[in-house]
């Protein structure tokens, strides 16, 4: 058999049983979300298909480059003691078919995965930042200190969200849009106008991150899908993303997403201790 | 040069005892010393404050140019700059054998092997500081860093020395300016003296890096992100300076190795001929010659913004400019550490498979479509923070790019195809590193993706990408340059037993460490934490383990090449059977290289039984004389 026909058969064999593996990966946790270990709100699940899209992509060619050096080191190998000396006897600089093909399916597989899954997902991010797609969204005003997470509530006029420890703490009902404005800045020092920094407000669990710059207002809609927990699942915790000064690892806070009910009796408790 | 030294015959027993005060180094410390304390004492004199520390801020700099100029004449630059503008003679040079290395010289091969031993004694040296990240990350709350603005000082001091000394360094100050001048039949290098010169900038650097913390925390990373910086300690003064040195230094070697490329080719090297790997240096060198200016700017004005204060980039300002001009630079910087490595495989690849190299004008095309691109595609390190109208064009061209760059890879595997392939250590490292930098290449996918990359940004995944395309990439690569061309440095070679053995060791120990990375990015680990949450300590217990395992592994392969260019076995001249220039002269290479300039008469990547040698004989060219 052929060099060429051989290596094909491999090629493929590889290439399904890679895929295989990659299916019982990516269905690992519901909804295909097995790379992210899980995804707990409707922005995370774009990005963990995506993934997941391009492990099928990526996959095939792995396998082709990764195989191409095993099998040459393996069949093309020519021992030190080996009669055959000198030059090898196939000697071609070219092969237009070959370096047609990968020219052409190089360009293609790039157009391919920017059209989808990023334009295509991007699109389904960027509709879900829209006003109008979050009806009744809850508002969460998030302000990113050195270094503490606050979380207001202007619907339900609380200021600062704690839990019984005094930490600060971030309650969602599940299933129901949030809006959270996002901004950089020390409440407690307003005079310093040095000391606000870059951070990044990111949930791993929801599967998205989006920093925090000083000067500016930003905004983010996502709607939790999954009632959890951070002592359910670490996974489930606000931790900031970039690197903000010697506080930067312990800048985290507790997130609980919880039903309709348990949101309001949580407010009603808020309002109630006057935060 | 030469020439006039002869003019002026001196007795030698009388030149040496008036030419050699002190050793270079220890004369180039004494005034360095001296032009720090001297400057600073007058700056705190022109500035004083009666609540300001022995070493202010604005002391702390002024003090360090005024070292970096005692530093710099102290080593040489008095009596081979200064005093030959005065009209004096030229010195020459009286160090041999290992003294040579520790002073001044004008010699490219010297120089080379200067770059080479500060670039490796760097790389162990944040080695060992990345070494303690790893004992730190063993255990999910504090260790050895008691406080974590320690750990993110170390973790900035290792992105630092290991991105501006060893990885835009070692294949280009060290091997480009050893090798070039050989691989394109040069005598010399067109600006010597500056080249001379520019190799003591790197000590400055480091040894400027290293001590940061001495003035102040700083806790940004190796990217030195605004405000951030500007409300750090004063160390961040360290960085920007630590960096301005050691950026000046790999800006004067691809001013000079592209001058050489351009004008000292001998005769016969025309474009078409030139090798792979010079190609690659001088791809690197224009992106250096672009983007290294652009950064030092951005750093100068980071500096005045840090001891004025300017606000340019904190919230009256914009806290997204410093970012931009660093990813303008940073995104080229990585194209500027691979490129060589991928310059190097098909330099080596047709060597040691005994096949003419596949596609060449794509392998060549490809480096040169890599160089233009690289600086269009600097956002994607700011999806989390851009407009979102800027993300399809930015993840457009971050896709494209792997166009180009799959390019190295096309004549690769078409070069292997039906080869004779010799796999000695250097082919073995050389197939490592495609592999490796297949996986860090694929990752990338992931990261261009916007969508998922709003996941895996600033997380563990991203530190894993980027070690398997550096590490992966370029250090297994520049370690494939340094078995491959130990003959040629020394005229001994390696043991292929222990080569093989530290190339497997380093193989498996790497891929075990950094694939680790990416499942803990996938589980939330997010980067620059010197504690985190606990149902991550297991992985990362492990992946610390399997990182000592791969720092005593670089350490194995450090023994084993130092064993063999000191004690190793005599070997033949052109041992590879390889074709280029570099191997048509003695081992090592005599001071001026050639005897009789080489004639280039075919290429250097077309094999087979009946293809005629790619250089004329001495023979048939006649004897051209030297024309120094």
């Amino acid at each position: 058999m052929s060099d060429v026909v051989i290596f094909g058969i491999l090629w493929i064999v590889f290439s399904v049983l890679g895929e295989l593996g990659a299916k019982a990966w990516v269905d690992s946790a519901p909804q295909g979300s097995g790379p992210y270990f899980g995804v707990a709100s409707n922005v995370g699940l774009v990005g963990v298909h995506a993934f997941d899209f391009l492990v099928w992509v990526a996959l095939p060619i792995f396998v082709f480059v990764a195989l191409m050096i095993v099998f040459s080191m393996v069949r093309f190998h020519v021992r030190k003691d080996s009669p055959a000396t000198g030059d090898a006897p196939a000697q071609f600089r070219n092969n237009k078919a070959f370096v047609g093909i990968w020219v052409v399916a190089s360009i293609l597989i790039n157009v391919l995965i920017w059209l989808h899954p990023n334009a295509s997902g991007l699109e389904t991010v960027f509709a879900a930042q829209a006003p109008q797609n979050n009806p009744n969204a809850l508002v969460v005003d998030v302000t990113a200190r050195q270094w503490e997470w606050i979380f207001s509530y202007p619907q339900y006029h609380i200021t600062q969200s704690l839990n019984a420890a005094g930490q600060d703490v971030l309650y969602l009902p599940v299933n129901r849009p949030v809006k959270f404005v996002l901004r950089s800045y020390d409440p407690f020092h307003a005079y310093d106008y040095q000391i606000a920094v870059i951070h990044g407000f990111w949930i791993p669990a929801f599967g998205i991150k989006l920093d925090v710059v000083p000067g500016e207002t930003r905004q983010l809609y996502l709607t939790p899908t999954k009632l959890t927990s951070t002592e359910q699942n670490p996974m489930t915790r606000v931790q900031c993303s970039e690197v903000c000064g010697p506080g930067h690892p312990y800048m985290e806070a507790n997130v609980h997403v919880v039903t309709a009910a348990q949101f309001a009796a949580w407010v009603k408790g808020q309002q109630a201790a006057g935060n | 040069m030469a020439q006039r030294q002869a003019q002026v015959p001196s007795p030698p027993e009388l030149r040496a005892k008036a030419r050699r005060p002190m050793v270079p180094v220890f004369r180039a410390v004494l005034w360095a010393t001296i032009g720090f304390v001297v400057i600073n004492a007058m700056a705190a004199w022109l500035d004083p404050s009666p609540n300001s520390p022995y070493l202010p801020a604005v002391g702390a700099v002024a003090g360090w140019f005024g070292g970096l100029i005692g530093w710099l004449l102290g080593i040489g630059g008095y009596e081979h700059v200064i005093r030959p503008m005065f009209g004096h003679p030229a010195p020459v040079s009286h160090s041999t054998g290992w003294r040579q290395y520790f002073d001044f010289s004008t010699n490219h091969k010297v120089i080379g092997t200067q770059y080479l031993i500060f670039s490796t004694a760097t790389f162990f040296w944040a080695g060992l500081i990345a070494m303690a990240m790893r004992f730190q990350l063993m255990s999910w709350r504090p260790t050895i860093f008691q406080y974590p603005q320690n750990y993110l000082n170390a973790v900035g001091i290792h992105g630092t020395l290991m991105m501006f000394t060893v990885a835009t360094v070692a294949m280009i100050g060290g091997l480009g300016n050893y090798m070039v001048p050989l691989m394109i039949g040069a005598r010399e290098t067109v600006f010597p003296k500056a080249s001379g010169l520019s190799i003591w900038l790197v000590p400055i650097g480091v040894m400027t890096v290293t001590m940061s913390p001495l003035l102040g925390n700083w806790t940004t990373g190796w990217r030195g992100y605004e405000p951030l910086a500007a409300s750090d300690g004063n160390g961040m003064l360290f960085y920007y300076l630590g960096v301005f040195a050691l950026t000046t230094s790999s800006l004067i070697v691809s001013l000079n190795l592209t001058t050489t490329i351009i004008f000292k080719r001998t005769k016969g090297m025309t474009w078409n001929r030139l090798p792979i790997f010079v190609w690659g240096i001088l791809t690197v060198s224009l992106l250096n010659i672009i983007w290294l200016p652009e950064i030092q700017a951005a750093f100068i004005i980071s500096l005045l913004d840090k001891l004025i204060p300017f606000n340019f980039f904190n919230a009256l300002g914009q806290p997204l400019g410093y970012a931009e001009l660093f990813w303008l630079f940073g995104h080229p910087e990585v194209y500027i550490v691979v490129v060589p490595a991928l310059a190097m495989w098909n330099e080596l690849l047709p060597v040691f498979t005994r096949k003419s190299l596949f596609a060449r004008p794509m392998a060549v095309l490809g480096l040169v479509f890599v160089m233009m691109l690289s600086g269009m595609v600097w956002a994607h390190h700011m999806f989390t923070n851009m407009r979102f109208s800027e993300m399809l064009p930015f993840s457009f061209f971050t896709e494209m790019i792997s166009i180009p760059t799959g390019f190295a890879y096309l004549a690769a595997i078409g070069t292997l195809w039906k080869s004779r392939l010799r796999l000695t250590t250097p082919a073995l490292l050389v197939l490592m590193s495609m592999f490796n930098f297949l996986i860090g290449g694929l990752t990338g996918l992931f990261l261009a993706d916007v969508p998922a990359n709003l996941q895996l940004h600033d997380t563990f995944f991203v530190v894993g990408h980027f070690h398997y395309t550096i590490i992966g990439g370029m250090v297994f690569s520049w370690m494939a340059a340094m078995y491959y061309w130990l003959p040629k440095f020394t005229g001994r070679t390696y043991s292929e037993f222990w080569g093989k053995l530290g190339a497997i060791w380093v193989f498996i120990t790497f891929n075990l460490t950094f694939s680790n990375f990416f499942i803990l990015g996938l589980r939330g680990m997010n980067r620059w934490v010197s504690s985190y949450p606990h149902y991550l300590m297991s992985e990362n217990f492990w992946t610390s383990i399997y990182a000592f395992l791969l720092g005593a592994g670089f350490l194995l392969n450090l023994v084993h090449i130092l064993w063999a260019w000191n004690a190793g076995p005599k070997v033949k001249e052109n041992p590879w059977e390889a074709k280029t220039l570099e191997w048509h002269t003695s081992s090592p290479p005599p001071a001026k290289n050639f005897d009789v300039l080489p004639e280039v008469v075919g290429s250097f990547y077309v094999y087979g039984d009946q293809v005629p040698e790619p250089v004329a004989a001495a023979s048939q060219i006649g004897g051209r004389a030297p024309s120094v």
